[in-house]
């Protein structure tokens, strides 16, 4: 089980988690939603280890993937060199190379292989670190809002792409979010943090299948539930 | 804007021309070639000069000096400049190191080499010495401006050490490199031909303009000193084409 317990962050005066624990159940999305600023990238940096906290333990695997809610890629590498860049140290120069290719396939992406990010929109390098963040084979991939800045269409493209991709390649997803439609939509477990220090405000289990989700009644009041709980937090 | 007399391509070329004429100009009228030879005399001694075998050695010795003492303070200068950029204590601590380093006069840092050192080995010192301080600084920039999200993912992704040097590292450090080999090699020649001067060894473009001096061989003085311009100008356009290889295929991307 990968979990979080009893975490404590800091920033001088300003506390933003204050003993929060949380499990994510292996092989499902958890969507993490909650307002701005709340301490959600706290919580996913310090699991991906680019923080430490005050205190609490984290139990997670030792290869984390991460999807970050900028592209980030390396601008004077080709799509191609960005993806491979995460595999090659990790297996032999033909497994890399093949794998590349792959995930360039799977996400749609053979035809700009040897673009450089400067030649491509926004909504594709973001999805060339999708690409990225699925090829490097680690059982947790974390993501930042990774959707956010994307247009409404590229958007449900992307989120309808990803989840065709993480059926193919299930792993553990926790995905940070302040968008409650998407967090219903992708989530098989939905938590809603407070606002700081996080707290857990609602945590909700999802097993409706996520094609049917679209418009099903349940998915909706739990919507307006969810709503109604942030309005009065206000 | 107006449309220009002279197109911008050409201006250069009358840049250059117009220097000559007033030199050739300011000759004529002065008329006294021991304080100012004219173009034509000064060629003249150039070709007289360059069908010398002396000559080629005089320019050879030079030449190896720059590159020596240059490609010395170059290789300090990245390794100190990577481990200063790295880590914040070790860029601190070299801080008031460097300042003072490039405070000091150089003709205090000339003097002081030609005390400790054989008149051979000074002009060597004395470059390191003045170019260290540029590479280290900018070297340090260039690993400082490496963007830090980008740091971040090499780091969750673990690519490893190596890795990371070559593909994010360096090719970030580029420009940076550029920028300090640029300035460090021109001041190279500079300081260089002053140290040669002062310290006057056997072989040596420094040397010879001392002897010129001696003897009054103004138009000797400025044969040389075209000389050390050439030099100067043929490496700088030899780091501009070796700059625009590697990442040549990006930056005309980038552009597009």
């Amino acid at each position: 089980m990968i979990k979080v317990e009893r975490l404590e962050k800091s920033f001088g005066p300003l506390r933003v988690l204050d003993g929060l624990s949380l499990e994510f159940p292996e092989g499902k999305i958890t969507a993490l939603l909650g307002p701005s600023g709340c301490g959600k990238t706290t919580l996913l940096n310090i699991i991906a280890g680019l923080g430490h906290p005050d205190a609490g333990a984290v139990h997670c695997p030792e290869m984390i993937s991460y999807l970050f809610q900028e592209p980030r890629l390396i601008p004077w590498l080709t799509v191609r060199g960005n993806i491979a860049l995460v595999l090659e140290d990790k297996m032999p120069q033909e497994a890399a190379v093949r794998e590349v290719s792959y995930y360039l396939s799977a996400t749609g992406l053979e035809a700009y292989a040897e673009f450089y990010p400067s030649q491509l929109s926004g909504g594709l390098r973001q999805r060339v670190a999708m690409a990225r963040a699925f090829a490097y084979q680690a059982p947790l991939l974390l993501m930042d809002e990774p959707f956010k800045s994307l247009d409404l269409r590229t958007r449900f493209r992307m989120l309808k792409d990803f989840i065709a991709l993480w059926q193919i390649r299930p792993r553990t997803v926790i995905t940070v979010t302040h968008d409650l439609k998407e967090g219903l939509w992708l989530g098989d477990q939905v938590i809603l943090l407070t606002d700081k220090p996080a707290r857990v405000a609602r945590r909700v289990m999802l097993d409706i299948p996520r094609e049917e989700r679209l418009g099903d009644h349940r998915v909706l009041t739990l919507e307006n539930e969810l709503t109604e709980l942030i309005l009065e937090s206000i | 804007m107006k449309p220009s007399i002279i197109s911008p391509k050409l201006a250069p070329l009358f840049g250059i021309l117009s220097v000559i004429l007033g030199w050739q100009l300011v000759a004529t009228l002065i008329h006294a070639p021991l304080l100012l030879p004219s173009p034509g005399t000064t060629l003249a001694e150039l070709r007289a000069l360059a069908g010398t075998g002396d000559f080629w050695h005089h320019l050879g010795v030079t030449l190896v000096r720059g590159v020596a003492g240059f490609g010395i303070a170059f290789l300090t200068g990245l390794t100190v400049g990577i481990v200063a950029g790295r880590f914040r204590a070790a860029g601190e601590f070299l801080r008031p190191i460097i300042v003072f380093i490039r405070s000091t006069p150089v003709m205090s840092v000339i003097i002081l080499a030609l005390i400790w050192f054989r008149r051979e080995t000074v002009p060597i010192f004395v470059i390191f010495l003045m170019a260290f301080p540029i590479v280290v600084q900018n070297v340090m920039e260039g690993i400082r401006g490496i963007d830090p999200e980008l740091r971040e993912m090499v780091k969750v992704f673990r690519v490893g050490k190596y890795r990371s040097f070559t593909r994010l590292y360096l090719p970030g450090l580029a420009p940076f490199l550029a920028a300090g080999v640029s300035a460090g090699l021109g001041l190279t020649w500079k300081v260089l031909i002053a140290a040669e001067v002062l310290s006057y060894p056997k072989w040596g473009i420094g040397s010879q303009m001392d002897t010129a001096r001696v003897f009054l061989q103004t138009e000797k003085v400025f044969a040389w000193t075209l000389v050390v311009i050439a030099l100067g100008l043929i490496f700088d356009y030899l780091l501009e084409f070796l700059l625009k290889l590697p990442f040549a295929k990006w930056r005309r991307s980038a552009h597009d």
